[in-house]
């Protein structure tokens, strides 16, 4: 049982991960190829998001709201901002939170197998590694297009119904539907690439 | 005359019982053990101890475990598939798993009803001391995007306790769940890693099943080979398999190459057909020892049978005391030579026994068995060379070579030219100087891992798995016990602090306690009372729009929550892993297991253990290498004693001076023999000294013989040469065993006959006695 929940845990930090890592802007050609192809070339990609949880019991969704860096050869900086205030960071170690003295790895979230398997997958652009844990339905084009992941596995479709990623230019809306019926929907509207980190998220990141 | 006919048809009859006695014995297949732990000392330990150590050892006597690898993940997948499909196919196995089925409703049930009695301590803690940290991190985990999938949705359980119970499950190892398959993967050397478990019908005891897994596995590898995916495998069912073929092929091994040499040497020396007749003692001898060993013990374990093949050799001494004799007795005669020999061979019979007999008194039933087969064994020889042979050699006309003579005479020759050159003395303090420098450089090893033969490869495999999951299972566990569920946890919880400083140190992976399951039952009430100052605090979680309605709801649901006991919290799917910990009732209370993973010190547990009550550190492989020291000293004054019980025998025959010099000179080859194992850089084990402990009886025969000069000088140095030979063609063949235990005891009783053949002669010498014949 402790590997079934640890698998989940991966599972779902992995699938932000995987979600976060489609920040990219697309392109001529439309097909997953091209899409992952693309994926992997902006060196750093950051803008604000809002996220809301829409929990079935709450007649208002739980809302917060940050900016996000997201390091092609590093990894991926979540720093939540209101109503309170987190720090998040991704890479090839696991997941870390930041506290009063400095950051600290989140336990048994450390460099799972798996996760890692995935986030280097992503990072190369390789959908392929997504496409067997779920279906993949892209639909569109460059300018606007709509992404669907559904779960291949009756363990998966126990956790996630689907999850739906949209965008144009970049990744614009990630919507995550829950089997229990709760949902997150992730909103990136502002979105910019750059080449390189500035000093203080190299600090964070590429230490 | 009458006893000529008479011992025969006696002799006959005894036959024929026993082996009508051995029919039965057998009638219900073969009373053969392969366990290990029957052949070391049980401990004096109550029976709680061993309850549990057998729960402890039976997955490691039943379970296979096998790692299957591919670069492709799919490919790994597939084929743990195909071997788990056919394996459950096969029969062999009472479970194979290769996948994960979850029983979701079931988990969430168990969540919310443990919600209390599941909490780990650190969350108990912030609970009853710090409600406004507990709020306040629920609050935050409720933003948290990384805060990970919660199995029970957040409107049953606002609070968030199932989310901290799931966080605070420990977790071993580096394995994942495939979230297609289900299936298990550890990511190790570029390759995924599928986990493959199988659990046998039987264990590693029954005879016949750690061959068919063995079998079956070696499809497997063919079958995965075909695929290129590669196969780890880790069983105690491997080993056992393993230790039975070679057993099996160290018994022919020694058992045929003996018992062609024997005859070899016989005909060659005799040069008579008949008389290789003389090997009917031996065959008599063997069933005898089976017949004793199972009569006495109810089975016979592969490894008394693997060193009590090495019996043909002592065995057929017998009739080479009298055969030998025709060197000199022309014509031979075979009733006359045995009445010339007899009391020779009754004094050599007495000496062996009591040489075997000693290793008897040593705390190990291993000993104790060898011991009875080779006793029993060699009565069976001797009664056979006494009653039975003579009879049937009765009209033989042996016609001895004549070079084993020359050759005899030829050494006797070149030993007094030496001593013409070197006096004993001289000689004496030669031997003393090699025997000082050897025992300087001999080491002490004692290891109960000496016994079983741990192939390379096995090994490797066991160890390439632990790297890859993580899974690192010792032998050291801790029994605790308590009066109560209350007290058993709480001691639990005293131990699991000191645990945690290990694990923190870097000294221990993990460990495995009821209690990081279920909180004692004070502790439940003391949540249950804590939950009444939560509204005080709750203000931020009613900020967020949670209804205030659903949160008292809530808290009256979880002050209605019954207390959980151990056996309720190891029903639920959430209990499996800690199962097999639980031993429940025992007379004074209950008790239970902590299993550990991943130790680098056992030292540092026995102090652990020590300032805890009710805990207990149960360290079987510790406690066996600890008895194996102590019965090194035990075997040394069992040495003085046989020595001095055969000086008794000898007195009347040879008087005080012949019989201490008889006794000596075992002796003196003994140390020559430890010596030389210290030259040679081989350890000194506990069986080393079992073994010289057996030369000092069996060399006491080359003294007797060299000292009754039954035939003359060159006639007995022959006898003595023969009976040396073919002794040490049985022992040297143990030398190739592949169990360590057996090969020291073949290398170190083979040196100490060469120096007892080389000694022998000085038995005879002292005062110079003309020929009896």
């Amino acid at each position: 049982m402790q590997w079934l929940q640890h698998g989940w845990r991966a599972c779902h930090a992995s699938l932000w991960l995987a979600i976060s890592l489609l920040f990219a802007s697309t392109a001529h050609a439309f097909d997953l190829k091209d899409l992952s192809r693309q994926l992997s070339e902006p060196a750093v990609i950051r803008g604000p998001f809002i996220q809301e949880k829409h929990l079935r019991a709450l007649p208002q969704p739980l809302v917060s709201q940050g900016t996000f860096v997201l390091a092609k050869e590093y990894g991926l900086l979540w720093l939540l901002k209101t109503p309170l205030q987190q720090d998040y960071r991704i890479d090839s170690q696991g997941i870390a939170r930041r506290d009063a003295t400095g950051w600290q790895m989140l336990p048994g979230k450390s460099a799972g197998a798996q996760q890692n398997h995935l986030f280097f997958a992503v990072l190369q652009g390789d959908s392929a590694e997504l496409e067997r844990d779920f279906e993949l339905n892209l639909q569109g084009d460059g300018h606007a297009w709509t992404l669907q992941l559904t779960p291949r596995s009756l363990l998966l479709k126990q956790v996630f119904t689907r999850i739906d990623i949209s965008g144009g230019a970049y990744v614009q809306r990630i919507q995550l539907a829950e089997s229990q019926g709760d949902s997150t929907v992730l909103r990136m509207p502002d979105s910019t690439s750059s080449a390189s980190l500035n000093d203080s998220e190299r600090a964070d990141l590429a230490q | 005359m009458r006893s000529e006919r008479l011992l025969p048809r006696l002799f006959l009859v005894l036959l024929v019982a026993v082996i009508a006695l051995a029919g039965w014995q057998w009638h219900d297949g073969a009373p053969v053990s392969a366990n290990l732990m029957e052949l070391v000392p049980g401990s004096a330990q109550d029976p709680l101890e061993q309850r549990a150590e057998q729960r402890m050892q039976e997955p490691l006597n039943r379970e296979l475990l096998v790692l299957v690898g591919s670069e492709d993940r799919q490919t790994a997948v597939t084929m743990a598939r195909t071997l788990g499909e056919q394996w459950q196919a096969s029969g062999v196995f009472e479970k194979v798993q290769w996948n994960l089925q979850a029983d979701l409703p079931a988990l969430r049930h168990q969540l919310l009803q443990g919600r209390l009695a599941m909490l780990a301590l650190p969350d108990r803690k912030l609970l009853i001391d710090n409600p406004h940290d507990f709020i306040e991190q629920r609050v935050q985990s409720l933003f948290d995007p990384f805060a990970g999938f919660s199995l029970v949705p957040s409107r049953d359980d606002w609070l968030g306790l199932t989310g901290r119970i799931q966080g605070s499950q420990p977790r071993h190892g580096a394995v994942d769940m495939d979230l297609t398959s289900g299936a298990l993967v550890a990511n190790a050397d570029g390759r995924n890693w599928v986990l493959l478990r199988a659990r046998a019908h039987g264990d590693a005891f029954d005879m016949q099943l750690p061959l068919k897994v063995a079998d079956l596995l070696a499809d497997a590898r063919q079958q995965a080979g075909r695929a290129q995916v590669q196969l780890l495998a880790a069983s105690g069912l491997l080993y056992a398999a393993n230790g039975q073929r070679e057993a099996t092929r160290e018994i022919s091994w020694v058992g045929g190459g003996a018992t062609a040499g024997i005859l070899l040497l016989l005909l060659l020396a005799f040069r008579r057909w008949r008389v290789l007749l003389a090997f009917i003692p031996v065959l008599v001898g063997m069933l005898f020892g089976a017949v004793a060993c199972v009569a006495l013990f109810g089975k016979m374990h592969v490894m008394t049978l693997v060193l009590g093949s090495s019996l043909i050799g002592v065995a057929v001494d017998y009739p080479l005391h009298y055969l030998s004799k025709s060197w000199s007795l022309k014509p031979w005669h075979s009733w006359p030579a045995l009445r010339l020999t007899l009391p020779g061979l009754s004094l050599s019979l007495a000496t062996s026994c009591i040489g075997y007999l000693a290793l008897a008194f040593t705390p190990f039933p291993a000993l104790t068995q060898i011991a009875a087969f080779s006793a029993a064994g060699l009565i069976g020889a001797y009664l056979c060379a006494v009653c039975l042979l003579p009879a049937l050699l009765k009209d033989a006309d042996l016609r001895p070579a004549g070079w084993p003579l020359e050759l005899a005479q030829h050494l006797l020759n070149l030993r007094e030219r030496l001593l013409r050159h070197v006096p004993s003395p001289a000689l004496l303090l030669i031997l003393a100087v090699f025997c000082g420098g050897g025992l300087w450089h001999l080491q002490i090893k004692n290891d109960i891992r000496q016994w079983v033969g741990t192939p390379p490869g096995l090994l490797e495999q066991a160890q390439a798995i632990a790297r890859i999951t993580g899974y690192q299972p010792t032998s050291q566990f801790f029994l605790v016990q308590g009066a109560d569920e209350q007290q058993l946890l709480e001691r639990e919880e005293a131990l699991g602090k000191q645990l945690n400083a290990l694990v923190a140190g870097g000294k221990l992976h993990g460990y495995m306690a009821l209690s990081q399951l279920v909180s004692p039952p004070k502790a439940q009430i003391e949540v249950r009372d804590a939950l009444s100052q939560l509204p005080g605090h709750w203000q931020p979680l009613l900020a967020l729009g949670i209804p205030k309605d659903a949160l008292r709801a809530e808290l009256t649901q979880l002050g209605q929550l019954p207390l959980q006991t151990i056996e309720s919290a190891l029903l639920g799917p959430l209990g499996e892993p800690w199962r097999g910990l639980w031993l429940g009732p025992t007379g004074q209370g209950v008790a239970s297991m902590v299993s550990l993973q991943g130790l680098s010190d056992a030292g540092q547990l026995r102090a652990l253990a020590q300032d805890l009550q009710g805990v207990k550190l149960v360290d079987r492989l510790g406690d066996l290498n600890r008895v194996f020291a102590q019965t090194q000293v035990s075997a040394a004054e069992l040495k003085l004693a046989s020595c001095i019980l055969i000086v008794l025998l000898l007195l009347k025959p040879f008087g005080l001076g012949g019989a201490v010099r008889m006794v000596a000179l075992p002796l003196l080859a003994a140390f020559c023999s430890l010596a030389s194992l210290g030259w040679l850089g081989q350890p000194l084990t506990l069986f080393s000294l079992f073994g010289l402990l057996l030369v000092t009886a069996i060399s006491v025969d080359y003294a007797i013989l060299m000292r009754e000069r039954i035939g003359g000088a060159a006639v007995s140095l022959l006898g003595t040469l023969l009976a040396a030979a073919t002794t040490w063609l049985s022992f040297g063949l143990l030398a190739v065993s592949s169990t360590p235990a057996v090969s020291n005891f073949g290398l170190s009783v083979s040196l100490g006959l060469a120096f007892s053949f080389l000694l022998a002669p000085w038995a005879a010498s002292g005062r110079e006695e003309a020929p009896r014949a």
